[in-house]
């Protein structure tokens, strides 16, 4: 098909005519228009702010060395609870073994002066025995030549007595002779019976005498009942000595055991959810994430920020620091975080509910 | 509770992409029935309406590659139309009038710029063929393309048919790269299920094929669109397809029609096409709402989802991302977000480089740099058209009038 001419071609075509609104209609629009201008330039305007904003607060919270969070910790806290059971049940384990170190004590000290009483006892007992076997080993002998003396003594006395047996009879045929009376007679056969009677006595002495010499010169049933006093006596001092020995290391190890209980409690007493929980006072904390910790120092100013970062004013001073590691969520980026916890001391209670607050300067300068 | 009910509904619309580009794979590889089935005997008479503004020498190799066209020459005719260019555009489309007899083409211009949509009433009232196409004119053809509309039109409920958007120019950049994975995606996948139920609800302006008796029962309110007495230029495609399902037509698109267009490869360009097509939809969607009961009960329910969510998922989109960045902002840069982004664009890289070998992306990145244009453009292109609707900029074409470069040509 042949391409028509240009000249047959319509340079400009007629524009089909568009129903125009009516005055009335026209007004509305234009009002609606108006109206709609209006709102749209102020929402897109603050659309951008809320971007620009957004983009800021991202890249200041990416580059903020400053920034601590506020941390409300409840009486009632689960952290707290649990800590301040932990820290009863401590303190309750403290004071028995307390009890127990007391109750060690005493008994040490019991065992102690029985054991100084025996001990006493012992050298007694020992220079009894050695004064007694000095004793016996002096009479022993003499008593020994005693004893045969009396010995010798009797065997005399025995002859003499067959002698006087002889006597008896003579006197009794003199009697019957009629030689000596009734009462002599009875007079000499007494004397004669109390000779006889002596040399029982005598011999009575004898074995007495050779008994002591027996005791004197060995070592008796009484000697050995002696020594085994003695070594119960020092059995007694060395078991005590064993039971002192084992109680003194319970005590020390009980000792030890209250000092590191002591220690873990004013570790604990060093706490936030101790002192939030065992404080009768309002404490304010915050979690400083480690990227921050050179701003964290004891004595630093702390700022409170309008929209968490301009127009920032001094509320209070960071009290002390805990050194225990904690986790958080952060405030901006809603991730998790590693940190640890302050003291605040604070002039309002407004600033502990704020998002953030700044350790040492202001953050805009500002 | 708000929050809440935001993220359901975001998922809500996300669940019936993710169900749509499922579907599309499902009925793509699966039920060829759902295609129309093609009568390439039929061969109406066709008026490539071809408006024309600031497009300089494209408009001459656009109207060269339909020159190529296999379609009998008696039966289609070009009506080029420009739109009072400040540049040379008009003498290019003079020009291509006289080095191209194989088939007939006719030029005009309007008496002031109209805009795109008036620009194409105004070439309608030269034809008076059977089958009106309206093409952009910075698109190159397949010899195929007005064979392949036509022949669709042989099922009497369908009212328009649409063609296949490649991307010309897909390795300029990552911005091009980006819209060669999204344009492919979108009509090899989503647009699919619509298709289904010849339900789909925008048709592209790049190649639009429309029924003249439905076009010319359209055109009064294609001319009268207005935004409180503003004239409404933009969103031609898509006010045309809903109107055509309005109507009672169905609609269909054919991706063997091809036709070629070159994207913007400078971030400025993209943003001000995509603020331009967002204010579209929004546009659309308000429509949508506006008229609803008369959506439920004369379209396809496939349509109204897709009315209602493709346009609430960009206006919840918004919010989503809004209430994301200041709940938890940095979750969408975690590793899930950004190994599936990676994943699902490897995987459409992929595919696309196996079957449309010309459109393949060589940068690997692509999708990632799409997941952040996502974010970019849900965070503000929303609000941007949400309060610009009195706009009539293109925004694109805009130019300063410039000397014609082309005086020798024309003579």
């Amino acid at each position: 098909m042949a391409t028509p001419p240009l000249s047959s071609v319509p340079a400009e075509t007629k524009k089909t005519p568009v129903r125009q609104p009516s005055a009335g209609q026209a007004l509305h629009y234009k009002l609606v228009i108006t109206l709609y201008r209006v709102f749209a330039i102020t929402m897109l305007y603050s659309v951008l702010a809320g971007i620009l904003a957004y983009a800021f607060v991202m890249g200041f919270y990416a580059i903020n060395s400053s920034w601590a969070a506020p941390v409300i910790l409840s009486a009632s806290d689960e952290k707290s609870l649990a800590f301040r059971e932990q820290l009863v049940m401590s303190q309750q384990t403290i004071e028995d073994v307390k009890v127990d170190a007391q109750k060690m004590e005493s008994g040490i000290a019991e065992m102690t002066k029985h054991r100084a009483a025996l001990v006493a006892l012992e050298p007694e007992l020992s220079g009894a025995i050695a004064r007694e076997r000095a004793h016996n080993s002096a009479t022993g002998p003499q008593l020994a030549a005693l004893d045969a003396q009396k010995q010798a003594d009797n065997s005399k006395t025995q002859s003499v007595l067959a002698q006087l047996r002889q006597v008896e009879s003579n006197i009794n045929k003199d009697l019957a002779a009629g030689l000596i009376t009734k009462g002599d007679a009875a007079t000499q056969l007494s004397a004669l019976n109390q000779a006889e009677s002596s040399y029982t006595d005598s011999k009575i002495a004898e074995v007495m005498l050779t008994d002591n010499v027996l005791q004197k010169t060995t070592t008796g049933t009484d000697s050995l009942e002696v020594l085994e006093k003695q070594a119960e006596l020092r059995s007694e001092a060395a078991q005590l000595d064993v039971a002192i020995n084992v109680a003194q290391k319970e005590l020390e190890e009980d000792t030890r055991q209250i000092d590191r209980l002591r220690q873990a409690i004013a570790t604990a007493k060093q706490s936030p959810y101790y002192l939030n929980a065992a404080g009768g006072q309002t404490l304010y904390f915050a979690f400083v994430p480690y990227d921050n910790r050179a701003s964290a120092v004891a004595g630093n100013p702390i700022y409170d920020c309008y929209l968490n970062m301009i127009v920032c004013h001094k509320v209070g001073e960071v009290k002390q620091i805990f050194t225990g590691e904690q986790e958080a969520i952060h405030p901006i980026f809603k991730t998790q975080i590693r940190g640890f916890l302050i003291q605040m001391n604070l002039n309002g209670d407004e600033s502990a509910k704020s998002r953030t607050v700044f350790l040492g300067r202001k953050p805009m300068l500002f | 509770m708000a929050p809440v009910l935001l993220w359901l509904i975001m998922v809500l619309c996300l669940l019936v992409s993710v169900v749509k580009y499922v579907m599309g794979i499902i009925l793509k590889v699966s039920f060829p029935s759902a295609k129309v089935q093609k009568d390439y005997s039929y061969q109406p008479t066709v008026s490539v309406l071809m408006p024309c503004f600031n497009e300089g020498k494209t408009v001459y190799e656009t109207i060269e590659s339909i020159s190529r066209c296999n379609y009998p020459a008696e039966k289609f005719e070009v009506i080029a139309q420009d739109d009072c260019s400040v540049d040379d555009s008009y003498e290019w489309m003079l020009k291509a009038q006289r080095d191209f007899t194989n088939i007939r083409i006719r030029t005009g211009r309007n008496a002031a710029n109209s805009g795109k949509a008036r620009t194409v009433c105004n070439a309608m009232e030269h034809s008076s063929a059977e089958i009106i196409i309206s093409i952009d004119s910075d698109c190159i053809f397949h010899e195929d393309a007005i064979s392949e509309l036509t022949a669709c039109f042989t099922e009497p409920q369908i009212g328009s048919v649409g063609g296949r958007v490649g991307v010309r120019n897909p390795n300029d950049s990552v911005i091009t790269a980006i819209q060669a994975v999204i344009y492919y995606s979108a009509f090899q996948l989503y647009k699919i299920p619509e298709n289904w139920t010849r339900s789909v609800c925008c048709i592209s302006g790049c190649l639009f094929a429309i029924r003249r008796e439905l076009l010319l029962e359209i055109e009064p309110a294609i001319r009268a669109r207005h935004w409180f007495g503003i004239p409404v230029n933009q969103g031609e495609d898509r006010f045309l397809t809903h109107q055509t399902l309005l109507r009672g037509y169905g609609t269909y698109i054919n991706n063997d029609a091809l036709c070629w267009t070159t994207v913007p490869n400078t971030l400025s360009v993209l943003f001000k096409q995509q603020l331009r097509w967002r204010r579209s939809i929004v546009r659309d969607f308000f429509y949508t709402l506006k008229t609803l009961p008369q959506h439920v009960w004369k379209l396809h329910p496939n349509a109204v989802w897709t009315l209602i969510l493709t346009p609430l998922g960009a206006l919840i989109g918004f919010l989503v991302v809004l209430t994301a960045l200041t709940s938890d902002p940095l979750a969408w840069a975690g590793p899930v977000p950004l190994v599936a982004a990676l994943g699902i664009g490897a995987v459409l890289t992929w595919v696309i480089k196996k079957y449309s070998a010309r459109e393949a992306v060589a940068h690997p990145l692509a999708f990632g740099a799409y997941v952040a244009w996502s974010m970019v453009s849900s965070l503000l292109l929303t609000p941007l058209a949400l309060f610009t609707m009195d706009s009539a900029d293109w925004g694109t074409r805009t130019k300063e009038a410039s000397e014609v470069a082309v005086g020798d040509t024309t003579s």
